[in-house]
């Protein structure tokens, strides 16, 4: 091997693990151009369930509250959104219920460039936004409501 | 029964395929140009150590599309390169611990997998929190105990069992960030709540205040039982950045750094093996000192990298042999010295997209668990990285502690593959199939 060659070798090398570096680099670029893309897809969605998404929620102004009406008349609870609130049974849910037809981790609402979702996480009984089953995530709006088992959470501006 | 929230998007074969092929690549290559140029011929295990990395490779892969089918496609390629580049230098260095170190890639990808199959969701492990806590401290604490203690090379590090020593401390490290998450998920909205006043400072109650103080004093004290500069600089500044991403506030930093300055100068003040690490640092290139104990290696690595320049001297033709400990803690100046400043930042940059990659990971996870854990996970590879580059390139005092991935040695490289694994499982979500409770 003459000492052209090893030296060959090695700016191959160099070559091949600076180009590495590229890819791996441009992968979490176009990891975000391609989050962007869909986004913009969503929002360009097919007429017929720009309709049927429409419908399920009335539109408006983001909520920034939740009024939680619990099934056995206790007295409403108004719970401030700050961050993503997971709603359920379970100790580790911000908005905590003692509804037995609602699961341990029901669902969540959380916020995005402003905007607030609710989430089905999965739930045995379902979640309703205005008597529609939340199958994906859909954006709420003040006005909204949200049903979980049988406790009714009203959302406000 | 909570079912999780799985992912679809699987990422496309070819990009993770492309990256893992590329890898490879590398790997092997280093290791056949280092072969080369070492001796002027085809190293004689080639066979079995390529197929070790193939084989290794490919079954990793295999293990993350089938159990782990949304993670980064990059993850793993990128610590392949990382494993491969040290090999190969490793392999230059000392063909005696190249077989070792190819022993230990292979125990790594399999605890790799392993760890992908039977961590399904990261979430389980947050209901463990004190027992992986505890679990944590007693493999920290492990060479204190008689008898199978060992110390080597002036720190207590060494646990030796039979013919098997290892150094638990390394998969403590994991153990305890894994408790960290956990724990600060659960205590973040206490530690949030700014209640006492100090000078300008708005402080959290000192009950709650308490855990900062208590792993300030427990990096003092394995500074004070272990000698090990390293960990204990490590372990604090992972505490100090998990706090204060949990909680957001950025009197936590500011603590932190009082804190570690504080405990840098009495370990200064206290410890003649910190002095002389820091006159180390600070004189290491002083003729008169060359031969004294640290000053000589610290130069060599100097003049190691000096002689690699911009482009390096080539795998297998410089002599990074001169360097104490260079398959170990002067490995970044071994790969200077024969991959120059080119080799070197590219190096650096793997680390920074591995750590990038982990923070992305961080933002895009969907519980407050697996953010902080891969906050974690991500500081721990960065910081310890920082620890030694900085240290061999004299930016900071010389610590000892492993490159990840890169170095010799197999405590660390099978620790640092759990890691990884751990990281995969958060960035994918948990594994398809059988619900998740």
């Amino acid at each position: 091997m003459t000492p052209f060659v090893l030296s060959v070798l090695k700016y191959s090398l160099l070559g091949l693990l600076y180009f590495f570096v590229f890819r791996a680099v441009r992968s979490v670029a176009l990891d975000i151009a391609g989050r962007r893309r869909e986004r913009r897809t969503t929002e360009m969605r097919a007429p017929t369930e720009q309709v049927a998404a429409a419908r399920s929620s009335k539109g408006g102004k983001p909520p920034s509250h939740v009024v939680v009406h619990e099934p056995d008349g206790a007295k409403a609870r108004n719970v401030k959104l700050s961050g993503p609130t997971q709603i359920g049974r379970g100790a580790a849910c911000a908005i905590r219920l003692s509804d037995t037809y609602v699961s341990q981790v029901h669902a969540r609402l959380y916020g995005e460039n402003g905007s607030w979702f609710v989430e089905d996480l999965g739930s045995t009984n379902g979640t309703y936004l205005n008597d529609r089953k939340v199958a994906s995530p859909v954006e709420v709006h003040a006005g909204d409501v949200v049903k979980v088992g049988k406790t009714v959470l009203e959302l406000r501006r | 029964m909570s079912r999780a929230v799985v992912r679809t998007s699987r990422v496309p074969l070819g990009s993770a395929l492309g990256f893992t092929i590329t890898a490879l690549v590398l790997s092997v290559g280093a290791y056949v140009i280092a072969g080369y140029g070492k001796r002027g011929q085809l190293p004689a295990r080639f066979v079995i150590y390529a197929a070790i990395f193939a084989g290794g490779y490919a079954l990793a892969l295999i293990a993350i599309r089938r159990f782990a089918p949304a993670a980064d496609p990059a993850l793993f390629a990128t610590a392949g390169v990382l494993v491969g580049l040290g090999f190969a230098m490793i392999f230059r260095l000392s063909g005696g611990l190249a077989t070792e170190q190819a022993t230990w890639i292979v125990v790594g990808l399999a605890a790799f997998v392993v760890t992908i199959v039977v961590v399904r969701d990261h979430r389980m492990l947050d209901a463990y929190t004190y027992t992986i806590g505890l679990l944590g401290l007693i493999l920290l604490m492990l060479p204190m105990v008689p008898g199978i203690g060992r110390t080597i090379n002036g720190a207590r590090l060494w646990v030796q069992i039979g013919p098997l020593g290892f150094q638990p401390a390394e998969l403590g490290k994991v153990l305890i960030v894994i408790f960290l998450a956990s724990y600060l998920t659960q205590k973040r909205e206490l530690l949030q709540v700014a209640t006492t006043r100090l000078g300008p400072f708005r402080l959290p109650a000192p009950k709650h205040l308490a855990p900062v103080l208590f792993a300030w004093a427990g990096s003092l004290a394995i500074l004070f039982l272990q000698r090990d500069l390293g960990a204990s600089l490590l372990y604090f500044g992972i505490f100090v950045v998990m706090l204060w991403v949990a909680t957001g506030r950025a009197v936590y930093l500011v603590i932190g750094l009082v804190l570690f300055a504080l405990g840098a100068y009495l370990g200064w003040a206290l410890f003649d093996h910190v002095q002389l690490r820091v006159d180390v640092w600070l004189n290491a290139l002083d003729p008169n000192k060359v031969f004294d104990l640290g000053y000589g290696q610290l130069a060599q690595a100097q003049f190691g990298m000096a002689t690699g320049g911009l482009v390096g001297t080539g795998l297998g033709q410089g002599s990074p042999g001169l360097i104490p400990f260079a398959p170990t803690d002067f490995i970044f100046a071994a790969i200077g010295e024969e991959l120059g400043l080119f080799g070197t930042t590219a190096l650096l940059l793997l680390y920074v997209v591995l750590v990038g990659k982990g923070l992305r990971i961080a933002l895009e996870a969907r519980d407050p668990f697996g953010r902080l854990l891969a906050t974690g996970l991500s500081a721990l590879i960065g910081l310890q990285t920082f620890v030694i580059v900085g240290g061999v390139t004299r930016v900071i005092p010389l610590t000892g502690v492993t490159l990840p991935f890169v170095s010799y040695g197999g405590s660390s490289l099978v620790s640092n593959f759990i890691l990884l694994a751990l990281l995969v499982r958060i960035s994918s979500g948990p594994a398809p199939g059988r619900a998740v409770t």
